[in-house]
């Protein structure tokens, strides 16, 4: 694959800044990771970094409400933001000749967003977000899967049992005391990175930069992570039925594993692409096409940092066919992958349709920025974006089988299942 | 004094962009070849493109063309499904095939270096596909269970509903180009056989390759392996479409929901309208970005949804047009309320200079981001293709956006828009919003359930 360019810098108050010139298209990316995410949220405010984020919208010193996205869209500029568990990203594509633009909006937020702050600015985006949940979470068929697989997989208590949507309740609690607090805590530049890729001038990059994140002050009392420790395992086998507003059930299977950026989660990256991605994989093959289980299945990890995550499965009965038959079939193709461990033909499969899909989604500089971002935040290595796919043909056959055989027997094993409520109700009449 | 940060930077110079240059060349058989050269890409985005869309089906037959693009990758004469999975995926690729109103396509993305033989397994898969029987049965089996599924969804509900109840009954575009449930049952892989005999073929159909390639070895290996395709297919019919008309409510009961799918609107204008161009104006700075009317009112003004959004459906005959949100089952109607208001503001006064400056602005501007990929060139091409647009469509767009102003718009609105007439469709809970709806007047009110057929 091509190199992708990363030269690092860093301002005297702790900001990390990577610049990845590409002249190809006349666009240029700007990407902000803030080290800040619902794993970070205190008892009682669950849901807070993601309704923070929405806050970022809101205004600040020399921005009105609305003007952050009136002014990108109206150079013909995209952008948002979203949080998860472990951070809350910023990003921005525009014409490059308004990178400037982008800076300045970043900038001006990080260094000046209380004194737009209003009881009134808080109200309505608490409503939106509480709006965001419906729409995602409880007005949708298997919406709330995520969230109890969170509750299921860590213990009360451990910052990944929560929901990055988090709940009504603690939503409604927030108040802008909650808001000065976070922002003076977390939105420090020496706890961001800043990355700007696509088409740029990298002395006139840095000099703009600069001028306005360098006056920012740093904070010098970041607090310590929190801490993540939780065993290998779950120490047995965890189950839910959920009766929800569904037609088909829906088996969702998921294992604790190693976190990501380590050699045992990077196995489980491949595990996830045999099990699920394409038409020739393991379970599309066996539930799917010959079996005619499932209407359709999927196999993911989450790219989670924090001690340990998630390698999650799941399959959509098809109409006439009991879940309990379609589980146990499921379980025992995630078992033979354990005991067999992969062909090579299967392996060569993974690897290719895994380099196609690096390359396509890096030929964004969207995306090519946000990878940056990530590595430099998680893990302060930006240049592993280029290492993907090496990493990834590392793998070796006995390393998926040796994962597997350590992590997903019945000790490790969570079975989350939609059934649909009416059948319920007809089965206690 | 100002603060040096205080003020909005001001700009660079601007670099010069167009869309990327093409060839397109006719082959023998009818076949038109696009190729789009992108010096420096990692990828080459491979799309064909037949007259066999939906608008190609026979009524009695809705969703064959659908299904027909599902099968074929199901495998080849020579390679069964498992195996045809098999050989793409080995190289890096997956093929997709799927169906529209208005066109079918099948094509892949690839490493470079893959592409031909990605090719050659597309123009196998398209010449002598296998269509099996099970496959097929498998394929319209899943087909009924997502349709079953949707019934489920609200956003999926509320979508199917307002097409059922904007246009009249006897009119193709009142479902999804999927079919329905009646109409899908009964297909036979005997159908998609009949389907791809007579709508996969080489003279109404489009060849987009984009890419880091040379003409001539495009040319090459296209005529390798499409060169002798051959045979002549009847097109797509022509679809007519007709309005319901008069306002109505129709509440799609949904016991329990805690939002309101909400639709309005009404039949909408043909790709090839006059006011193309002012439509796609008029439409953004109702509901085309965050900042336009519909989001700031229903979002950022009284927090009643996470978005909001409006939009003209554009084909061969003039689709929907509709404004959409996903609102606060208490605040149901209110929302539906303020969302007629604005498109009836729109019709009030042509919007003020800023406000249509943006939405000019972020149309012109946004234009190279949205061919930044090899995928999204290749997508530029499609339009092209499949209209018959003129081939400086893209070198004439932003010219023709900057073109519109503000009078346009208001006449945009007041000429395509039908507040007086629009259709109000809801998917949420029935008990819940039914009073309000009442007490607010905004017409007749119809519940249904959603296994209604």
């Amino acid at each position: 694959m091509a190199q992708i360019p990363i030269r690092r810098h860093r301002l005297d108050n702790g900001l990390r800044v990577i610049l990845s010139p590409d002249g190809r298209t006349p666009i240029v990316a700007v990407n902000l990771w803030y080290d800040v995410g619902s794993r970070h949220e205190e008892r009682g405010r669950t849901g807070f970094a993601h309704l923070f984020e929405h806050m970022m919208f809101q205004g600040s010193a020399n921005v009105a409400k609305g003007e952050h996205f009136a002014m990108v869209n109206g150079v013909g500029g995209t952008l948002n933001a979203s949080t998860w568990t472990d951070r809350t990203n910023y990003f921005e594509t525009l014409p490059s000749h308004e990178l400037e633009l982008a800076l300045w909006l970043e900038s001006d937020r990080m260094a000046s967003l209380l004194p737009a702050m209003t009881q009134e600015k808080l109200d309505n985006q608490r409503d939106v977000v509480k709006n965001e949940r419906r729409s995602s979470v409880d007005n949708q068929p298997y919406g709330t899967a995520e969230e109890r697989m969170q509750a299921l997989l860590w213990p009360e208590g451990h910052p990944y049992h929560h929901s990055t949507i988090g709940s009504m309740e603690d939503l409604s609690a927030a108040s802008l005391e909650d808001v000065s607090r976070f922002f003076a805590t977390y939105y420090a530049p020496n706890n961001a990175v800043l990355t700007v890729a696509g088409d740029f001038d990298s002395d006139a990059a840095l000099a703009a930069i600069g001028r306005h994140f360098g006056p920012i002050p740093a904070n010098p009392d970041l607090p310590p992570s929190p801490a993540m420790d939780v065993p290998d395992r779950l120490g047995g086998e965890v189950r839910e039925v959920v009766p929800d507003q569904v037609e088909l059930p829906r088996v969702h299977v998921a294992y604790r594993i190693p976190p990501f950026g380590t050699d045992g989660h990077q196995a489980f990256d491949v595990v996830s692409d045999l099990l699920g991605t394409g038409r020739a994989s393991r379970l599309y093959r066996s539930l799917v096409r010959e079996r005619q289980l499932a209407a359709d299945v999927a196999a993911f990890v989450f790219p989670w940092a924090g001690g340990s995550t998630v390698l999650a499965v799941w399959a959509t009965a098809r109409p006439e066919i009991e879940v309990d038959t379609l589980e146990a079939q499921l379980l025992d193709d995630i078992g033979r992958l354990a005991t067999e461990g992969p062909a090579d033909d299967e392996l060569a499969r993974v690897r290719t349709l895994h380099a196609a899909a690096v390359e396509s989604s890096l030929e964004q500089v969207g995306e090519r920025a946000d990878r940056i971002s990530q590595y430099a935040c998680l893990f302060d290595r930006p240049e592993m974006v280029n290492t993907e796919i090496d990493r990834y043909d590392a793998v070796t056959a006995g390393q998926v089988r040796q994962g597997m055989a350590e992590r997903t027997g019945a000790d490790n094993r969570m079975v989350l299942t939609y059934v649909p409520a009416e059948d319920v109700a007809e089965d206690a009449a | 004094m100002t603060p040096p940060n205080a003020l909005r930077p001001a700009p660079g110079t601007p670099r010069p962009y167009h869309f990327p240059d093409f060839t397109h060349r006719p082959l023998g058989n009818g076949l038109t070849l696009w190729v789009v050269p992108l010096p420096d890409r990692e990828l080459v985005s491979v799309q064909l493109l037949v007259d066999g869309g939906a608008a190609a089906e026979s009524e009695p037959d809705g969703g064959i063309a659908a299904l027909t693009a599902e099968t074929l990758v199901t495998g080849t004469r020579r390679l069964d499904g498992h195996a045809f999975a098999e050989a793409t995926e080995q190289l890096g690729i997956e093929i997709f095939a799927d169906s529209s109103w208005d066109v079918a396509r099948a094509g892949f993305s690839s490493l470079t270096d893959r592409y031909p033989a990605g090719l050659e397994l597309l123009a196998e898969m398209v010449r002598e596909p296998r269509f099996d029987e099970g496959e097929f049965d498998r394929l319209r089996e899943e087909r009924l269970a997502d349709i079953l599924q949707s019934r489920s969804e609200p956003g999926r509900l509320a979508d199917e509903w307002f097409l059922r109840a904007v246009y009249a009954d006897d009119s193709p575009y009142a479902r999804l180009s999927a079919g329905t449930p009646e109409t899908v049952e009964p297909l036979t892989v005997e159908q998609a056989r009949t389907h791809h005999a007579q709508h996969w073929r080489p003279d109404r159909a489009h060849l987009v390759v984009a890419g880091p390639v040379e003409v001539d070895e495009v040319v090459g290996a296209a005529k390798a392996t499409l060169g002798d395709w051959d045979g002549t297919s009847p097109g797509h019919r022509t679809i007519q479409v007709a309005d319901q008309g008069g306002r109505r409510i129709v509440v799609v009961d949904r016991p329990g929901s805690v939002q309101s799918e909400l639709r309005v609107g009404h039949v909408g204008i043909e790709r090839g309208h006059p006011d193309y161009f002012p439509a796609l104006v008029m439409a953004a700075v109702l509901g085309g970005t965050f900042s336009s009317r519909l989001n700031q009112r229903l979002r950022e003004e009284l927090g009643y949804t996470y978005g909001a959004r409006a939009a003209f459906d554009m084909r061969r005959a003039a689709g929907p047009f509709s404004a959409r949100a996903a609102v606060q089952t208490e605040v149901t109607a209110d929302a539906v309320r303020e969302t007629l208001a604005l498109v009836e503001g729109m019709q009030a006064a042509p919007p003020d200079d800023a406000e249509l400056r943006e939405v000019i602005d972020f149309l012109i501007g946004v234009f190279p981001l949205r061919f930044e990929t090899t995928g999204g060139a290749a997508a530029g091409i499609e339009p092209i293709a499949v209209y018959g647009l003129d081939h400086d469509w893209w070198a004439t767009y932003r010219d023709r956006i900057e073109a519109v102003g503000p009078v346009q718009v208001h006449d945009a609105a007041v000429d395509l828009l039908r507040p007086a007439t629009a259709l109000i469709v809801l998917a949420g809970d029935a008990a819940r919003v039914r009073r309000d709806l009442e007490a607010a007047d905004l017409g007749p009110i119809e519940v249904v359930r959603p296994a209604d057929d």
